[in-house]
């Protein structure tokens, strides 16, 4: 591991920020979701009941759709160097997924230097974002034209919100044992969690070639 | 203690990218959006005209109201209330309220003594 001192700024104020609605959101869509889907009462009442969870659900799904949007909307530079990262797949990304990062225990070889975000992190940012797009466009007509809609086109969008949401939900939760309780990883939860900081010394070894860009920049 | 922060450089591949993910969603966005409103009008419009529908056939008949059915009238002059037209006799409450459940099998009993009586 190289030896550098300081700290790196990873995620910036609004970054967190928008991680952090988009969490309650996700957090609260979950949850409702699931309590309709199995007729789970505990949850329900949670939120006042079935029907007030209802309502709840639906405009957890307004603040899920709308805070993102905003946020790209202001950080249009922010949002398009993340795009450009995640969906630049190069063979040390190829490197990284034979070996999973060295996560997997019988999964030995050299890791190669990675992104801002390894190629795991990179196809999670990629499935999040085809995901919330698919619960977005799948949850709207569900419920402002239900009434309209034909039987068979509510019948697809409930289906695939349904499935959707089920991957989604294992997603963050394999997200957030890497992120928060792994502990390879989990330096990287106070990153966007709390101070957006990371020590430089860990970004330099689990983030190599974008570190070296920072330190060019310097 | 050295801070490092990302300079900001943005690439034309960036904003490619960028702006290309956001007019997929947005195009997305609009043919499902598009389906929805082009439902929700044909629904709207399709409503409209059955309530033009019902109005127009209800418009069309010549005995709108029930109290003012002659046949009615003459039911309640000739047999429910004879002489007279009074909705609340005795004869139409016992034989035009709705039983349920317990009770029919009084109600098919009154029905029949009825019946004798009358024959």
């Amino acid at each position: 591991m190289s030896e550098v001192n300081g700290k790196v700024l990873k995620h910036g104020e609004q970054t967190r920020s928008m991680h952090w609605i988009h969490l309650l959101a996700f957090i609260i869509l979950a949850l409702t979701g699931i309590a309709f889907y199995w007729d789970i009462n505990g949850i329900s009442n949670i939120f006042g009941g079935p029907a007030n969870a209802s309502l709840v659900h639906r405009w957890a799904g307004v603040v899920f759709t709308v805070g993102p949007t905003i946020y790209i909307l202001l950080n249009f530079e922010r949002f398009a160097r993340f795009v450009d990262t995640i969906t630049t797949i190069t063979k040390d990304d190829f490197g990284w997924l034979k070996t999973m990062g060295g996560y997997i225990p019988f999964l030995k070889g050299d890791i190669p230097p990675q992104d801002k975000y390894n190629a795991g992190q990179k196809m999670l940012g990629c499935l999040i974002i085809l995901g919330c797009l698919i619960m977005i466009l799948t949850g709207f007509p569900m419920w402002l034209w239900r009434h309209a809609l034909s039987s068979g086109f509510l019948a697809f969008c409930y289906n695939v919100h349904f499935w959707t949401a089920i991957i989604l939900i294992l997603a963050i939760c394999g997200h957030f044992f890497l992120a928060a309780i792994h502990p390879k990883s989990r330096v990287e939860f106070a990153s966007m969690m709390l101070d957006g900081y990371i020590d430089a010394e860990i970004s330099a070894h689990h983030n190599e070639k974008w570190f070296n860009e920072l330190q060019q920049g310097e | 203690m050295s801070i490092f922060k990302e300079k900001s450089v943005f690439t034309r591949r960036q904003f490619v990218k960028g702006s290309g993910m956001l007019f997929a969603a947005a195009v997305l966005a609009g043919i499902f959006a598009k389906i929805g409103f082009e439902a929700f009008d044909t629904s709207e419009e399709y409503i409209e005209q059955r309530a033009a529908g019902l109005y127009s056939l209800d418009e069309s008949m010549a005995i709108r109201k029930s109290h003012e059915n002659p046949e009615i009238l003459q039911i309640y002059k000739d047999f429910l209330s004879p002489g007279e037209v009074s909705p609340v006799s005795e004869t139409a409450h016992h034989l035009l309220h709705t039983k349920y459940g317990k009770d029919i099998p009084g109600l098919i009993e009154q029905l029949n003594a009825h019946q004798h009586e009358a024959a």
